[in-house]
């Protein structure tokens, strides 16, 4: 404890030193933070010199969105970024960053004309025609649109060779995923205020849309035919997600209680080839209202039940099942105040009324192999009750299963607007990097310099970056399979998802902190519930696990 | 033999400020505690002028009986690499299996000299200590019984070992580099200071099949240490059996910043093993001299052995026992280039500490080949084979493989010194070096037939020149 005592003395010391440099007084409840026993890694922002420039911005439409895609669209392995511009136009961003260096990206043409190139709010990507090459899912007020991936960075619309229609919704959600047999995916769009309705924009919320691929076309996907999921709530973020380990997938939408009325968060399960249907109190579902921002998933104790983090106007909530509830009945408690991570108003300044949560992520950002959990951070516009000064939170998580708030510590606490967000190695030095999309600001991009600095480096914990393949299969990214990774007696499991956060999405390598252990064993639960033999790799490498294959090929960015 | 050239008079200059140990804190003579406050960074700086006291601290954690009073025991920790915690508080303090099983380093390896290997009754009880951590019985499903190993010239090999690791890299990078430019598979056969190790492919991608790597690991790191090859460095071998073997943690693998404590054993005693003090016990261990060969023999045991040596090459023993590898640099920096966290790495320092080999005397006794490099006689090849087939067992009686390396798989055995360290085999459990080579199966098989069919007189000779290699002090 006495050593506790003195790491907290050293962060208050620390921060009150900082607050006398820059002139102001810090508020008790900073003082009174944690420290973080857990190392703190260091963010160096350097959006400029990697030459990203770019800027979400609008008019009320594009108080919400701001995303960015994450993932590879040349074949390099690197991850690229496409980020959503709202009435600018959005950005495609080549990654050219040298391994472990400084963050270098090149704009790219997206391809898309003024027309369809704004009013984006978010992007996600996937493999929607199981071609290998990276397609995206663009958000749009308007019409959504569905890119088709050509390699080396380029792309077409393929709204109409899809049969999709891309409505003229105010669309701020999206979530995919290959149900049990398909060979195409499902896609869910979740939608905001219907500005056309009478008494918009209150109680008029959108109905969200479901889109179940049809017919028999092995080539691409037909999605002629949308369900709707109505009542919608106005959904910031949804995600599928398999919450009772039934194998059918489920799709939650976290939804905005600013707008919606007698609304709530949703659960809808997808039983195959049967309509949508939500979770209701009767089914255990609980009622919650909040404004919900951002999805992010992660099985924190391991026990085959995601938990999951919303983010929100005032309190993020974490949810876990509850003892009462079973495959059937998805009671959720909270427990964001027992794991210190209700990050319910500024960790720095002197701001006290509450924060504004938006993209939320499990990551593991110093490699101890804890969780950690991202969220940005930002007034939705002048909101005179909330925070204006609100910066990003980096909640490092702790060995005895809490968090502590890191952001000041870590670099990450500019006075920007957040809003979409993504932690990816940029550099493939094994440490994530953060791409921030804030709103009326430029777009932050942060490399992560460890333990050390800008000009010099230094690695934390080991690591492991995992790539999983199912190769000539549909969904050969293997959305929705499960990757467990176990160093020692720990076993630490993460989901291929495609949805949640807000507005943003990625599909790089799987990213796994292993703290001291110089090797793991990996195994797959891949999409149709096989399990994988176990694949014995080391540390501080980048494996890819090609399904059946019988070992691990390595793969260098040298 | 082990005296530095040049550092007993730069000590002497050393004010009395620049002790490596705190002084100000110094117990009293009679006192039972085997630490010495030690700071790395002090050490580092220092440079050469400091070697001789940290070789001379390093001896004493290496000799010295260590006590509850410094952190021995682990009440709430298993012997694992990776900080585990035990499901219940340990019954004992001491106990012989799962430990901790000794009070000293060289409680076992004491033969003929402190460092050196272990009798029988020496031997240690490897186990993984994630599952089944607390057995408590000899029986081959819970661990391997091993014989303990000599450490005498382990700084020698930790340096090929590394030259060999950064060969072994250069060759991958290399072919990455040709695949991508000329957008087709390269494969890259592996090959250094003589030892090849299988091949690889590259592919334009950026990804490797290593499938056909053989006698190391697929991270091409290669592991000199413990019988199975599973430790790249002394470093690290240091700090998995501080915990292991005594329960004295180190805070660079045991501390605050990987697992929230510093007490992580729960027997009250904090941060227990210093980077400056694990450096003494790496230094004192790296510059261990290597051993050479008896020089008082009598003729007929020359003769025999001159004899024995040739036909040791003519046999095919020589193919895996090969008598030297050529080393470049006889520069030891700790920490070394290859570890990962856990261990401490070269960017958790502002410098290393670096201790020039060829200061030593025993260096001198080195033969060097036409390149200046200095042959290092470790009869050896640092690589891991297949020793043990149906038709013989006896080395590979293991029933768990360790780390990722099958249970008939062993690194090949350092002959020199062997001359001194009786028992042989992984258990320690043969009693002659005929028993230990008639042992010999996989892919040994046709070296041990030759020898098998070799006359008597001629077997006699091999024994003759092996008894020969001897650790000296």
């Amino acid at each position: 404890m006495s050593h506790l005592r003195k790491m907290i003395n050293k962060v208050t010391a620390t921060l009150t030193a900082s607050a006398v440099l820059a002139g102001t007084s810090l508020s008790l409840h900073a003082e009174e933070r944690r420290a973080s026993l857990a190392p703190v890694p260091h963010f160096v922002e350097e959006a400029a010199s990697a030459g990203v420039s770019h800027s979400y911005d609008g008019p009320w439409e594009f108080f919400v969105g701001g995303g960015v895609a994450i993932f590879d669209c040349n074949g390099d392995r690197r991850p690229d970024l496409f980020m959503a511009g709202g009435k600018n136009p959005s950005s495609l961003y080549m990654n050219q960053s040298p391994t472990g260096g400084a963050l270098s990206f090149k704009a790219q043409d997206t391809g898309l004309d003024d027309r369809l190139g704004t009013n984006i709010s978010g992007a996600y990507p996937l493999d929607f025609d199981n071609d290998g090459k990276m397609d995206l899912a663009v958000l749009r007020l308007g019409e959504n649109l569905l890119l088709k991936g050509l390699g080396e960075c380029r792309f077409e619309t393929a709204n109409r060779s899809l049969a999709f229609d891309g409505g003229k919704e105010w669309t701020t959600a999206f979530s995919a995923l290959w149900e049990q047999g398909a060979t195409f995916p499902t896609l869910a769009f979740g939608n905001y205020v219907d500005r056309s309705a009478p008494g918009s924009p209150w109680g008029t919320c959108h109905d969200n849309f479901l889109f179940r691929p049809q017919g028999t076309a092995t080539d691409r996907p037909n999605y002629s035919e949308a369900a709707r999921l109505s009542p919608g709530y106005c959904a910031l973020s949804m995600l599928f997600t398999d919450w009772n380990r039934s194998g059918e997938p489920s799709l939650r939408i976290s939804n905005d209680r600013q707008y919606y009325r007698g609304g709530e968060e949703q659960l809808w399960a997808l039983p195959a080839d049967r309509p949508a249907r939500a979770y209701r109190r009767a089914d255990g579902w609980r009622h919650l209202k909040i404004w919900g921002m951002g999805i992010a998933s992660i099985d924190l104790d391991v026990d085959g039940y995601p938990e999951f983090a919303l983010t929100s106007m005032g309190d993020t909530k974490l949810q876990t099942l509850d003892d009462e509830a079973d495959e059937t009945v998805p009671v959720y408690r909270d427990i964001a105040f027992e794991k210190g991570v209700t990050a319910h108003r500024p960790y720095t300044g002197t701001d006290l009324r509450p924060s504004t949560g938006w993209h939320s992520e499990f990551q593991d950002v110093n490699n101890d192999s804890l969780w950690d959990l991202y969220i940005a951070k930002g007034n939705v516009e002048a909101m005179p009750d909330f925070a204006a000064y609100d910066p990003d939170n980096l909640l490092l998580g702790q060995w005895d299963n809490t968090f502590v708030e890191t952001g000041d510590q870590s670099g990450i606490a500019l006075e920007r607007r957040g809003r979409g967000a993504g932690l990816a190695d940029f550099n493939m030095d094994g440490l994530l990097d953060l791409v921030v999309v804030n709103r009326s600001g430029p777009a932050s991009l942060f490399r992560n310099t460890g333990a050390g600095t800008a000009e010099t480096p230094r690695p934390l914990g080991n690591w492991l970056a995992v790539e999983i393949q199912q190769p000539k299969m549909a969904n050969p990214h293997g959305v929705g399979a499960k990757v467990s990774v176990k160093i020692g007696n720990r076993t630490i499991v993460r989901d291929v998802q495609i949805g949640g956060g807000h507005a943003s999405g990625q599909s790089t390598f799987l990213h796994f902190g292993l703290g001291v252990s110089e090797r793991a064993q990996v195994r797959v639960r891949w999409p149709d519930g096989d399990w994988s033999h176990s694949y014995r790799v080391f540390a501080n490498t980048h494996v890819i696990i090609d399904r059946g294959a019988e070992s691990a090929r390595l793969w260098y960015p040298e | 033999m082990r005296k530095v050239l040049i550092s007993s008079a730069i000590v002497l200059l050393l004010p009395a400020a620049m002790s490596l140990a705190d002084e100000a804190k110094a117990p009293p003579p009679w006192d039972e505690r085997v630490t010495r406050a030690l700071d790395f960074d002090t050490v580092a700086k220092q440079g050469p002028a400091a070697t001789e006291q940290l070789i001379d601290l390093g001896q004493r954690l290496f000799e010295g009986k260590f006590t509850l009073k410094e952190g021995a025991g682990r009440p709430e920790a298993t012997q694992a690499i990776v900080p585990t915690k035990r499901r219940r508080p340990a019954q004992t303090m001491f106990q012989r299996m799962a430990g901790l099983d000794a009070n000293a380093c060289a409680s076992c390896h004491n033969v003929p000299f402190a460092g050196g290997a272990g009798d029988f009754t020496a031997n240690v009880f490897v186990s993984e200590g994630f599952e089944s951590a607390d057995f408590d019985t000899s029986d081959p499903q819970f661990s391997n019984e091993r014989g303990t190993n000599s450490m005498f010239g382990a700084g020698l090999i930790e340096l090929l070992a590394r030259e060999m690791t950064a060969d072994l890299r250069a060759q991958r990078s290399a072919a990455l580099k040709k695949a991508r430019a000329e957008g087709a598979p390269v494969t890259q056969p592996l090959e250094t200071k003589g030892v090849t190790f299988g091949k690889l492919v590259a592919h334009p991608d950026g990804s490797l099949d290593v499938s056909a790597v053989e006698g190391i690991d697929h991270d091409l790191t290669l592991r000199p240490f413990s019988q199975k090859g599973v430790f790249a460095s002394l470093r690290q071998f240091t700090v998995n059996a501080m915990n292991q073997h005594h329960g004295m943690q180190p805070v660079e693998r045991f501390g605050t910043e990987w697992t929230g404590t510093a007490d992580f054993d729960g027997d009250g005693v904090e941060d227990e093993l210093s980077r400056g003090q694990i450096s003494a016990l790496v230094a004192w261990q790296a510059t261990l001299p290597p051993p050479g060969r008896k020089t008082d023999l009598p003729e007929e045991w020359q003769t025999a052995a001159a004899h024995g040596e040739e036909l040791f090459s003519k046999t095919g023993c020589a193919e895996c026992h090969r008598p030297s590898l050529p080393l470049d640099s006889l520069t030891f920096l700790d920490p070394g280039p290859y570890e990962g966290a856990g261990t401490l790495r070269p960017s958790d320092v502002e410098a290393p500490i670096a201790i020039d080999f060829s200061s030593f005397e025993w260096v001198k006794t080195l033969p060097r080949d036409d390149r200046g490099r200095v042959l290092v006689p470790l009869f050896g090849d640092l690589k891991r084979h297949r020793i043990a087939d149906a038709a013989r067992d006896t080395l590979g009686n293991e029933l768990l493989s360790q780390r990722f390396v099958a249970r008939d798989v062993f690194l090949t055995a350092e002959l020199w010194g062997i001359g001194s360290t009786a028992p042989y085999g992984h258990r320690g459990d043969l009693t002659t070096l005929d028993e230990v080579i008639e042992a010999h199966g996989g892919e040994a098989t046709e070296a041990r037939k030759t020898y098998s069919a070799l006359p008597e007189e001629e077997k006699q000779s091999i024994i003759a020149f092996l008894r020969s290699l001897e650790i000296t002090q």
